[in-house]
């Protein structure tokens, strides 16, 4: 008897969040691509700043909290599980990209991956560093998706039905 | 015929925070022998520390049911919805087409003990939603309460699967009789005292299958009251 082939897709989800923007954009990636009936782990990047720097936030301290709460760091094991790892900063300027990168670098080899870079805003500065470190990093990178206006957190998770789509058909 | 599953035979862990046992495989527990019952997948009986719970994860058609024995369970959705779950309150959560949630104890100084319960939804890919109702206790003393059924009647949540699950509590002496249809099938489980299902005497933590039978017979234990629930199911 053949069977079809319907690989599980494995999707790791690693953002950076202050106030909770990017967090959401991260969310809907998780859940597009729980749609995609993929699997998925949400993992958040610790803060870099200092502690009185947040505390002196509001906001901030009040949704690192939250968030500390909700959300583990990511740890080596997660990369080597999953198939597909989408890659979500703040717009924020390169070297704070660079900060998350230099973070994800931390986790180990994730060569061979598909990456999926998102910026919550769509900022093309971010995303193009985040591209750059994706594919030194042997990542497979998909682009990312052009944001609806109206409701850019649906545009994130079509996307993230798409990529866990095409990671299932190139496992399969 | 009745399969009884005995609390001290049910799958374990222990993660410091979270002290659980698996009626059915689950997680890191798998017993290809114990996989469910009909439509009923997952029985998880979770003492969680206080302060401490679930982190954001997703789920997928799937229909979840938690039943608060003591404490507060928090609940927060991709829905949008953040709730506050306490005894004598059942909660519904429609994974359908795919949600993300989290549950944490809701008290920074007390456990919470609860029943998480999953049940296979009839139908994939509908859109996911939440319910939330709270009963009087009297209302399950010395009868079955509704607690979840596929239709809306008797202020019970709905699921989308042709199960039904009633809550009871009953006191030495007490009895009940549970019909069930022609090819419908049964799992008792007890929440807490002791109870008897039909001449088995359970206590916290046992369950009981029982198929091809035309009457569920409950009667209480003793004291403390015995607690239970049962699951009608197709």
């Amino acid at each position: 008897m053949s069977e079809t082939p319907n690989p599980e897709v494995k999707v790791l989800v690693v953002f950076y969040s202050r106030h909770g923007a990017t967090e959401r954009v991260a969310l809907a990636a998780g859940l597009g691509a729980i749609q995609a009936r993929g699997s998925i782990r949400l993992r958040r990047l610790a803060d870099l700043a200092e502690p009185q720097v947040i505390d002196a936030d509001p906001s901030w301290k009040a949704a690192r909290a939250r968030m500390s709460r909700d959300y583990v760091e990511p740890r080596p094991a997660d990369p080597v599980w999953a198939d597909v790892i989408v890659l979500a900063t703040p717009d924020g300027s390169s070297v704070e990209v660079e900060a998350y990168c230099a973070s994800l670098r931390a986790l180990g080899s994730m060569a061979g991956k598909i990456a999926m870079p998102l910026a919550a805003g769509g900022g093309e500065a971010a995303l193009t560093a985040l591209y750059a470190a994706a594919a030194a990093a042997g990542l497979i990178v998909v682009p990312a998706c052009a944001l609806d206006a109206d409701d850019p957190l649906a545009s994130v998770r079509a996307h993230g039905q798409q990529v866990t789509g095409m990671a299932r058909a190139l496992r399969a | 015929m009745r399969t009884l599953r005995r609390a001290e035979d049910r799958g374990h862990s222990d993660l410091g925070w979270l002290d659980s046992y698996h009626t059915f495989s689950f997680g890191a527990y798998h017993d290809p022998k114990h996989m469910g019952f009909r439509a009923l997948r997952v029985l998880n009986d979770d003492r969680v520390a206080p302060g401490r719970g679930f982190g954001a994860h997703g789920h997928r058609d799937m229909e979840i049911l938690s039943y608060v024995i003591e404490g507060q369970l928090a609940h927060k959705d991709s829905m949008g919805g953040e709730h506050v779950l306490g005894p004598n309150e059942v909660q519904a959560m429609s994974a359908g087409s795919g949600v993300i949630h989290s549950e944490f104890n809701g008290s920074e100084t007390e456990p919470v003990h609860f029943l998480q319960i999953w049940i296979e939804p009839a139908t994939e890919d509908l859109r996911p939603s939440y319910q939330q109702f709270a009963y009087d206790p009297a209302e399950k003393r010395g009868t079955l309460r509704l607690m979840a059924a596929p239709d809306a009647s008797a202020g019970a949540a709905v699921i989308r699967q042709n199960a039904r699950m009633y809550a009871a509590v009953l006191g030495a002496g007490e009895s009940i009789r549970h019909s069930l249809e022609p090819g419908r099938h049964a799992w008792v489980q007890c929440v807490g005292g002791e109870i008897d299902v039909s001449g088995l005497a359970l206590k916290a933590g046992d369950g009981v299958a029982i198929s091809e039978e035309q009457v569920v017979d409950l009667g209480g234990g003793g004291e403390p009251h015995g607690e239970l629930l049962l699951f009608d199911l197709a």
